[in-house]
């Protein structure tokens, strides 16, 4: 049954004090925000900002902040994770809603590309046999100091932060919903970075097959591979999610294997989960049925 | 209002090509082995387009005796070139020559220009002359003139597979049999603009909401940009992968572009679904190029 598939990758024993450190470090940077109107990308209704701040390794990071313009008391946020090729969007959809909401541009993306820049293909590998230098290391931590930044602001309620993504959104948000206790619910869809290994077994399709290209050139390479992914597959950080959490996938998934869906799935730690599993659907893993759920499931834990 | 074609649109657009045509390709193609499989080798190739403007694109050639059908994608609305499209089997490099172009500011096409995403759909449009997508339609033709020159390639089953600048490029440059195209940028922009706060096409609104005074001016220039007045130019066989009924861009909406296409058309409107209309268009291009059954990804098998 692929509703019991169980991905290979096993949390490493030192996970948490890995991740420990690297928050530590993190947390002796700070974020030196600047929060820039954007005149051009706003409107009567809504306004919008370009957000920079610092990141690991000295990295300035650039998001998306948009605000209702009408609004009274704080306001619920949402994080809004970007997929791994695509350019971020401004996320006006979810101020529309009465949300705060941020979208991130993690290391690598454009306006967050002087000092970082592996390009695509080549993030998901960059550094791959080295858990300390790995792409993915300083990436992470550029995504959740979304959080940070929202805390920032006296226009948002601090108890009421959800984060939500499709693709790399879904692996992010669910790497965010496992490290940061601020997050009060959380939507990932089609979840990337999840059961890696599986999934160069699983499809022969960009962006996993970046990882069959370099251990077809590199073999002996495997193991180091395997070790460095453990540490940031989001099926290690799954039992750490706390937080109300709905999944949606498509069976016919070509992008990210819905078995490795399933197994992140049964992974998560919380008990207040559900998934949704769209069959004939692929990458878009039913997203046109999917965001009215999405939008009421945001309502009733942050709005309600 | 539905956009009409400014009277210049033959003049501006010969003006574009024989601007091109000043300029030597001069490719530089590199072997990439880090893309390469056992069915396929891949590189990259370095050419110069209008301006003079030096462009990226990744060229794979199947394993074995050619020539071999075609595959060209022109450049998407996005800062990141693919080798191949995301959730593409890899496979389908052992049956076909697959070239992908970077147009002039996307990444690796981006010295010296790089665009942003969002700002590019607005990038210098007051001005026809020096709007941004003059140059990327003839980056688009120039990757296709390449593309032919290619010994492996068999010059009667060429696709070229895109958004509005796919058909943009049939209409332009003979050389593509076969066109697959999911508009979404120049069919009536501005109104279609006004019907969505989505993007891209939600960059034509906050530009126009910023700089009111200005509409006349970019009118004009999408005027020759507007898709329907492509299409009479067009004689290849086409795929038009129209939206959703009822959403922005159907069929009902894309009937300017496909009454006047001068090739066979099909019109295929989405079912919401990336497995449904991928399935549709790989095994369409399995039937046109007369091969039994499609390459798929291992999860639409």
């Amino acid at each position: 049954m692929i509703s019991d598939y169980r991905c290979s990758v096993r949390t490493p024993d030192d996970f948490d004090d890995f991740w420990g450190a690297v928050l530590d470090e993190a947390a002796r940077i700070p974020l030196n925000a600047e929060t820039t109107p954007l005149p051009l990308r706003a409107s009567d209704e809504l306004e919008t900002f370009e957000v920079t701040y610092d990141s690991l390794d000295g990295v300035r990071v650039a998001a998306w902040y948009c605000l209702p313009r009408q609004r009274q008391g704080r306001l619920p946020a949402v994080v809004f994770m970007p997929g791994y090729q695509s350019d971020p969007a401004i996320p006006k959809d979810w101020a529309r809603r009465g949300y705060a909401a941020i979208t991130a541009a993690p290391r690598g993306k454009l306006r967050s590309n002087a000092q970082f820049n592996p390009g695509y293909p080549n993030l998901l590998t960059h550094n791959i046999i080295d858990r300390n230098t790995y792409s993915y290391r300083g990436f992470y931590i550029d995504a959740w100091r979304t959080i940070d930044y929202l805390l920032t602001r006296p226009e948002v309620d601090p108890e009421r932060i959800g984060v939500a993504g499709s693709s790399q959104g879904g692996g992010l948000t669910i790497t965010t919903a496992a490290m940061r206790p601020e997050v009060k619910v959380a939507s990932a869809g089609a979840p990337y970075l999840c059961g890696f290994m599986d999934a160069i077994a699983l499809t022969a399709t960009y962006p996993y097959q970046e990882i069959n290209d370099y251990l077809r050139m590199r073999p002996h390479s495997r193991a180091d591979v395997e070790q460095t992914l453990a540490y940031f597959d989001g099926i290690s950080f799954a039992d750490r999610i706390r937080c109300p959490i709905i999944i949606n996938i498509g069976l016919q998934d070509n992008v990210c294997p819905p078995e490795t869906g399933y197994a992140l799935y049964n992974a998560i730690g919380s008990e207040n989960k559900r998934l949704y599993a769209y069959d004939m659907h692929g990458h878009e893993a039913g997203r046109y049925r999917h965001t009215a759920v999405i939008t009421d499931f945001f309502r009733r834990y942050l709005q309600d | 209002m539905t956009q009409t074609a400014v009277p210049e649109f033959s003049r501006y657009w010969q003006h574009a090509l024989d601007e091109l045509a000043l300029y030597p390709a001069k490719p530089e193609v590199t072997l990439l082995p880090m893309r390469c499989a056992d069915y396929a080798t891949m590189y990259s190739v370095r050419l110069t387009g209008s301006g003079p403007y030096r462009l990226y694109a990744y060229l794979s050639i199947p394993q074995g005796a050619g020539p071999f059908p075609a595959i060209y994608f022109p450049p998407k609305y996005q800062s990141v070139l693919e080798p191949i499209p995301q959730g593409a089997a890899n496979f389908l490099r052992s049956r076909f020559v697959t070239f992908a172009l970077a147009g002039r500011g996307q990444r690796l096409s981006d010295q010296p220009f790089a665009a942003g995403f969002p700002c590019m759909l607005t990038e210098r449009i007051d001005d026809p002359q020096s709007y941004i997508f003059r140059g990327i339609a003839a980056d688009c033709v120039r990757g296709l003139e390449y593309l032919l020159t290619r010994s492996e390639v068999d010059a009667e089953r060429v696709v070229a597979i895109g958004n509005d600048m796919a058909l943009i490029t049939a209409a332009l440059r003979d050389g593509a049999t076969h066109v697959v195209c999911q508009p979404g940028l120049f069919v009536d922009t501005i109104a279609s603009a006004a019907r969505t706060g989505d993007y891209p096409l939600e960059e034509i609104n906050d530009y126009l909401n910023l700089y009111p005074d200005r509409k006349d001016a970019v009118r004009h220039t999408l005027g020759c940009f507007q898709l329907s007045n492509f299409a009479p130019r067009v004689r290849t066989t086409t795929l038009l992968m129209a939206g959703a009924p009822g959403s922005l861009l159907d069929a009902a909406a894309l009937s300017s572009v496909s009454s006047e296409i001068q090739g066979e058309v099909t019109v295929r409107e989405s079912e919401r679904s990336s497995y449904k209309d991928g399935i549709y268009q790989e095994q369409w291009l399995a039937r046109e190029f007369g091969f039994d059954e499609a390459i798929l990804p291992e999860h639409w098998q």
